[in-house]
């Protein structure tokens, strides 16, 4: 008979949390640029016209097929050779040719590719990237309106760059053409006294008014100095976001960019610290993507695709809403009830006998989704199930938080309040793909 | 875009006792990148507030300045821009266009930044720009007893300065600007 609050299922020597050495090799996978270990199975999507954003899908029916044998000779001296045990290599080729069927089509079936994506996407830039836009609901699951909708919003984001990037001389120099100023051909200014001329509505450098462009603009210097200040600390070990290259600085500017518009366009909000690390996965898989007119337009995507995003999880970064009924306190407050309807005796001993805060741990785990607990790869793939489950990525991060708790129970049960503050802090590597299969099974019935 | 605060002639405290309080709440740290004052401040103290505005703070030597150390002239580059510094008590006549101009090409600058007269003008002439802020303190001066306190911000900006006044007229703050196009040969030395 099962312990009190205990499912059967928990007692199985399944839940050990011992590393396995398959989280480990997946990075060696993808440390180098992640083109060149994709490019031996990829470039038959690669050069697939279908998956790039373009109307053609006649050859589409043909290339699956020769994908997955291509995939097969690959698999004894390719890259997958390094790590996998062939039964996770099938699968990998299975869920692959499945998600690549599923993209080929031409009005695609966002239920059905939710349904393959939550058990996690092939290590392919390419399909990444299509699949996160789909799933963020950037691109709508018709392919034909694709090219339309890519042109559209990448004008409007160029626009708002536009608009919103520019500092008050040049807004007024503006403003000045097109009211047809006098012209200030030096020729014409005649030697002697110069002439004074009104300032334009009032508004001048030093001004204090609520409405100067030049005081806002000095405003929004204090919070561009902070999202400086937060990209150059964006994941200090990748040379895609930090070091002296040229490209990490443009990726670096990029960033800058996305999280200003962003904090210009929603003052409710503004930038917190945390929301460069959501948009830096974003970034990242958009900027890899082998179809170059994608990458060059990476900004863009990103800035879309992090909106949506922040739109389910704004709530947690305002601070007026922390303690509201959708503020962070109580969805941490929802995660801790989630463990104690799936583990009371690991709830009881966490929150009653070890006193252990949910916020001590739980705080940076929800409002960054779990970027920080585990190393970049890993974090993709998690990505991939929170973005692609049908019940949402609160839920599903809830879920998942939960099964790592539960994950690790052997070591909480045994722990005191610092040890077990330690364990929860600096997350263990674990089996990702065994974790998100915990999660799956908390699903509620 | 560079914003330079251009000022001089306090003669704190023997004119004046401080700069008008209008003007005090506008000068916050933080929005000007380089401050340029043309002499007769005349103490520490105010120098020392000058820098709490901006740390970039340039200073010629006025006739009444307690601080011997400053130069009698400077000069400075701002983007695209040469800027001079002279207090003008040495340039005689006071305040006299052909003369200043003299002081410009001597110097060889865009913007010739002087005051001593108390009283705000800019004239342009071929060699360049020349500006006098006035007296930030509205204190009197050897040949005017009305002295309304006024300022300079330069925001300069590729080849293009803007130039915005900061008058106190009757206790309301005027300003005005005045834009200046240099032509994009640049006057190298010959």
């Amino acid at each position: 008979m099962a312990k009190k609050g205990i499912p059967e299922w928990l007692n199985s020597s399944l839940w050990s949390s011992s590393p396995s050495p398959i989280p480990d090799d997946r990075p060696l996978r993808h440390t180098p640029p992640a083109a060149t270990t994709t490019v031996a199975p990829s470039p038959p999507i690669v050069e697939h016209p279908s998956l790039s954003p373009s109307p053609s899908t006649a050859p589409a029916p043909i290339r699956p097929p020769s994908n997955s044998k291509s995939e097969n000779n690959d698999l004894p001296n390719g890259s997958g050779g390094i790590d996998v045990t062939p039964p996770t290599a099938a699968e990998d080729v299975s869920r692959k040719t499945q998600v690549v069927a599923e993209l080929s089509k031409k009005v695609i079936d966002l239920k059905e590719l939710r349904k393959i994506a939550s058990q996690g996407l092939p290590d392919d830039a390419a399909i990444r990237s299509l699949v996160w836009k789909l799933l963020l609901g950037y691109l709508s699951p018709d392919r034909s309106l694709w090219s339309s909708e890519f042109a559209k919003k990448r004008s409007q984001y160029k626009q708002f760059k536009d608009e919103l990037l520019m500092n008050p001389s040049e807004v007024t120099r503006k403003m000045e053409k097109s009211k047809g100023g006098a012209s200030n051909d030096p020729k014409l200014q005649a030697p002697g006294a110069l002439s004074r001329s009104e300032i334009t509505h009032e508004d001048h450098p030093l001004s204090l008014g609520t409405t100067s462009l030049w005081n806002n603009f000095f405003k929004d210097t204090e919070v561009l100095e902070q999202i400086d200040r937060d990209v150059l600390r964006t994941h200090p070990d990748m040379h895609f976001f930090s070091g002296d290259s040229a490209v990490a600085k443009s990726n670096q500017d990029a960033l800058k960019n996305v999280l200003t518009i962003f904090a210009k366009l929603n003052p409710g909000i503004r930038y917190v610290q945390g929301m460069n690390e959501i948009l830096a996965p974003i970034f990242y898989i958009f900027k890899n993507d082998p179809d170059k007119g994608n990458a060059a337009y990476a900004e863009a995507d990103a800035f879309f695709c992090f909106v949506e995003l922040m739109s389910g999880f704004r709530d947690n970064f305002c601070q007026q809403l922390d303690n509201s009924v959708v503020g962070i306190r109580y969805t941490i407050t929802r995660l801790s009830m989630l463990l104690k309807h799936h583990d009371e005796e690991l709830w009881r001993h966490l929150e009653v006998t070890t006193k252990i805060n949910p916020q001590f741990y739980a705080f940076r785990w929800i409002t960054l989704l779990l970027t920080q607990e585990f190393n970049f790869v890993e974090s993709l793939h998690i990505w991939d199930t929170l973005l692609s489950d049908p019940e949402g990525p609160q839920e599903t991060l809830l879920r998942i938080c939960c099964a790592m708790l539960i994950l690790v129970r052997r070591r909480l049960l045994a722990g005191d309040f610092t040890s077990n503050l330690k364990l929860l802090q600096n997350y263990p590597p674990t089996n990702i793909s065994h974790m998100l299969y915990v999660a799956d099974k908390l699903r509620s019935k | 875009m560079v914003l330079v605060l251009a000022l001089g002639d306090l003669h704190v405290p023997h004119r004046a006792a401080d700069l008008p309080p209008k003007f005090k709440s506008m000068l916050v740290p933080g929005k000007i990148q380089h401050i340029i004052c043309t002499g007769n401040l005349c103490i520490k103290e105010i120098h020392d507030y000058l820098k709490t505005i901006c740390p970039d703070l340039h200073i010629v030597r006025g006739e009444f300045d307690e601080d011997a150390r400053y130069p009698e002239t400077k000069t400075l580059t701002i983007g695209q821009f040469k800027l001079g510094l002279c207090h003008g008590h040495q340039v005689i006549p006071w305040g006299d266009l052909d003369s200043l101009a003299m002081l410009q090409r001597q110097l060889d600058v865009d913007i010739l930044v002087t005051g001593h007269t108390h009283q705000f003008t800019a004239y342009k002439h071929e060699g360049g720009v020349v500006i006098n802020p006035g007296s930030a303190t509205g204190a009197y001066s050897s040949i005017n007893q009305d002295v309304n306190p006024s300022f300079v911000l330069m925001d300069i900006d590729g080849l293009r300065v803007v130039v915005y006044v900061y008058e106190l007229i009757d206790g309301e703050v005027k300003v005005d600007k005045i834009d200046f196009k240099k032509t994009s040969t640049s006057n190298s030395a010959p």
